[in-house]
């Protein structure tokens, strides 16, 4: 019978629980956390960030779409025209951008 | 009764079960009354009781657990096949919304242009912070393994700091993600396709939370000395809540992020 990800994932530490007395297991992965693990973490974290410069700086032309910027019902706060998460550099409104921008 | 003749735990009387519903009526019905008559005092009701409930309810199967020792191994076998269940239950919730994406994704509709992405709708760049998330999710599931395999060495030093790191990683999952959601150039109104980046993304980023909370709970009671070396269920729960997380969002990445994009 096939296994859901989540069950395999659960397999697998289960197994490894059940493995307690293998000596060596906690040196094993804290070698891993350091030398793999968080250098792979700091490796995308540089690729972020070289990234981050390469960016224009500009937002694209406000186009109208009808299907895009959908307001069939206020949200309960403000004014009811802004969504939670609300950035008026890069988020226009359905009539378009926000003021004098950048 | 002066002892028990079995293995197993006769639960006393708690009002717990009660107050959490009350609580999550309390919730969904202020959920709706802030939505029609912009009042949150019954929603904020009902989140205050849920988080006392939470803690109170937590705090006595801890009691019951550690201290007075009723988690024998039958007793914590049912536990493990409940924390299965649920997290099973969780996949299945998260299954709904990867529907809901494929649903609109593979068949975009003429109104969106007839195209994936929408017209007019600019991706995140799946090579950027969202890959960096991935590294971060994975590495938290190196070191809660490294944190896993020293509890059971009896490493206590070991346990605090990799499941401190794995902790940090989570919170640093997080402050991206809300960095990522202020900065992305579209919203949860952006049609089907900021509703479902959201939704599913924002559930998992809600799950994200309530693992590390779980985690950050195991490191208050690890510092108390409540886990032995054969015996940390409390842990191993957190812990595949954890991976369940991490896995989640490996979908999400190559789903949503990578082949949406």
């Amino acid at each position: 019978m096939a296994m859901s990800p989540t069950a395999m994932v659960a397999r697998r530490a289960l197994a490894a629980a059940s493995q307690g007395s293998h000596e060596g297991g906690a040196r094993t992965w804290k070698i891993l956390s350091f030398v793999l693990a968080l250098p792979g973490v700091g490796v995308c974290m540089a690729n972020v960030y070289m990234k981050m410069q390469a960016h224009s700086h500009d937002h694209p032309e406000f186009v109208p779409y009808p299907h895009l910027r959908i307001r069939t019902k206020p949200w309960p706060w403000s004014d009811g025209n802004h969504s939670l998460f609300h950035n008026s550099h890069t988020n226009p409104l359905p009539t378009g951008y926000e003021g004098p921008h950048h | 009764m002066a002892h028990q003749a079995h293995a197993y735990h006769m639960v006393d009387p708690s009002p717990w079960p009660l107050t959490g519903a009350i609580a999550a009526l309390l919730m969904t019905s202020g959920l709706a009354i802030w939505f029609h008559f912009h009042s949150t005092m019954l929603m904020t009701l009902g989140l205050v009781l849920t988080l006392l409930t939470m803690y109170q309810w937590w705090r006595d199967i801890i009691r019951e657990g550690t201290f007075q020792g009723h988690h024998t191994p039958p007793v914590q076998k049912g536990l493990r096949y409940g924390m299965i269940l649920f997290i099973t239950s969780e996949v299945f919730f998260f299954l709904g919304f990867f529907w809901a994406f494929y649903h609109s994704s593979l068949a975009p509709t003429p109104e969106l242009g007839g195209c994936w992405p929408p017209t007019g709708i600019i991706p995140l760049d799946p090579f950027e912070v969202p890959l960096l998330n991935t590294a971060v999710l994975l590495a938290s599931g190196v070191t809660v393994t490294w944190a896993h395999h020293s509890i059971m060495e009896g490493e206590r030093k070991q346990t605090i700091q990799s499941l401190a790191l794995t902790i940090l990683l989570g919170f640093y999952f997080t402050a991206l993600q809300a960095m990522e959601y202020y900065e992305a150039p579209f919203t949860i109104a952006d049609g089907v396709y900021g509703s479902t980046f959201f939704v599913a993304t924002g559930f998992h980023g809600l799950h994200v939370i309530i693992g590390s909370t779980f985690l950050a709970v195991c490191l208050l009671r690890q510092i108390q000395y409540h886990f032995t070396s054969e015996h940390h269920f409390g842990f191993e729960a957190a812990a595949w809540y954890w991976h369940f997380v991490d896995v989640v969002w490996l979908f999400l990445y190559v789903s949503i992020y990578w082949w949406g994009s």
